[in-house]
């Protein structure tokens, strides 16, 4: 229905996503790139993705928050890779080793006990196969990259992933 | 080499949702999700499930507040512009012989020149931006290039919550011995709302009350001002 009311062109609807998921949007750039400005400019960028998305949009393929954020990161990464200095274009490991960073959650965007279910997901991953969706998702690293910066064989790397992208599925999708 | 979208890439699925393919693989699998619902769906359930984790993994950090009000700004314009006749009826109305205000187009290339720019141009549409981000709790209109506009000239009128009622323009300066005069017309009547004499990025206060329906105008005026517009509007938009 917001979707819907974006695509038709009111432009308040989009300041009604914003309300619902602007907060979340930003605390993933700010985590993502260097600094307030760029995730306040990707931010911009982003809204003004979904402005024109908004068309394509299909519920049954995804939340719109997913999608919202899904677009969020995407600019992100597209920053670091055209407009982000060349220090800034790489995470490094370390930065982007934790999926989630103990302490640096804002605790007004999810309830609680939904945090909860999600930390313990994460947390009961082996750390292996957390350090590598951590690596993909925030560093934005492929599978190739990831297996020569951790001198880790490419097919172990591709089985991190999938095994641990099946276990947060199995804990924290219901739908199932 | 074709693709052969028949496949279900079932395997790549969650690397696809990390976006953590080569080219390649992120070519084959876009490509098989065009057509294929049950990955679609698997996929969907990958994504959820890490963007649940992202949210939570998401740094503190507080937006700007007035992040929002430059995004629905930035595209407020676009909704007059499929709302074709808001203004453009109601300013020819007023003129004494009717105006080709093509105000669709023209406001498409308002649009673009506004806020669609990049570089150069990008950042003096973001310090037009900001000029009206601080009007979170008011409504700003368009106003929409007229015919006889200077390139890149652009405005908005900001009705606050409280206070008086402005516009914000940007401008090139007028030519000597004459000055941007804003008028509020109600009807047919045009009532003189304001002077300026200056160029670039600058406000003019209303001094006339602005009413739903209205239509605010800026014209080319002697320097002193008009009792009357004395020429046709460059910048128009309806309440």
């Amino acid at each position: 229905m917001l979707v819907e009311r974006i695509a038709g062109g009111d432009a308040e609807a989009l300041g009604d996503l914003y309300d619902r998921y602007g907060r979340v949007a930003f605390g993933m750039l700010y985590r993502m790139l260097p600094g307030p400005e760029a995730a306040e400019e990707v931010a911009q960028d982003a809204f003004h993705a979904v402005w024109r998305r908004a068309s394509s949009y299909r519920p049954e393929r995804g939340a719109v928050r997913t999608w919202l954020l899904a677009i969020c990161r995407n600019a992100a990464i597209d920053w670091r890779r055209t407009r982000g200095k060349r220090s800034e274009r790489e995470v490094s490991i370390d930065t982007a080793a934790d999926l989630i960073a103990d302490g640096r959650v804002d605790e007004r965007v999810v309830d609680a006990l939904r945090e909860e279910r999600v930390r313990k997901a994460v947390s009961e991953l082996p750390a292996e196969q957390r350090d590598v969706l951590s690596l993909a998702f925030w560093g934005g690293y492929s599978q190739t990259e990831i297996a020569a910066r951790t001198n880790t064989p490419l097919g172990t790397v591709k089985s991190r992933v999938r095994l641990g992208m099946t276990k947060l599925r199995e804990r924290l999708v219901d739908e199932r | 080499m074709s693709i052969d979208r028949t496949r279900h890439p079932l395997e790549d699925l969650p690397a696809y949702a990390l976006g953590a393919l080569e080219e390649a693989e992120r070519a084959f699998v876009e490509a098989h999700l065009e057509t294929c619902d049950e990955c679609a769906r698997e996929l969907a359930q990958f994504e959820q499930a890490l963007y649940e984790a992202a949210a939570v993994g998401a740094a503190r950090a507080d937006p700007p507040r007035d992040l929002r009000a430059r995004i629905v700004l930035r595209h407020r314009g676009t909704r007059a512009r499929r709302e074709s006749d808001w203004g453009g009826a109601r300013a020819r109305a007023w003129l004494a012989r009717p105006v080709p205000l093509a105000l669709p187009l023209a406001l498409a290339v308002f649009l673009v020149v506004s806020f669609v720019a990049v570089g150069t141009a990008r950042r003096e549409a973001d310090a037009y931006a900001r000029a009206l981000a601080g009007v979170a709790d008011g409504r700003v209109v368009a106003l929409a290039a007229q015919k006889d506009a200077p390139p890149d000239a652009r405005g908005a009128l900001v009705i606050p919550r409280s206070g008086d009622p402005y516009v914000v323009l940007e401008l090139s300066s007028p030519p000597t011995g004459k000055a941007w005069e804003a008028w509020v017309i109600k009807g047919q009547h045009p009532t003189a709302a304001g002077v300026s004499g200056s160029g670039g990025l600058f406000t003019i206060v209303l001094s006339a009350p602005v009413g739903a329906g209205d239509v605010v105008a800026v014209t080319l005026e002697p320097a002193a001002g008009s009792r009357a517009p004395t020429s046709d509007p460059i910048l128009a938009g309806g309440t």
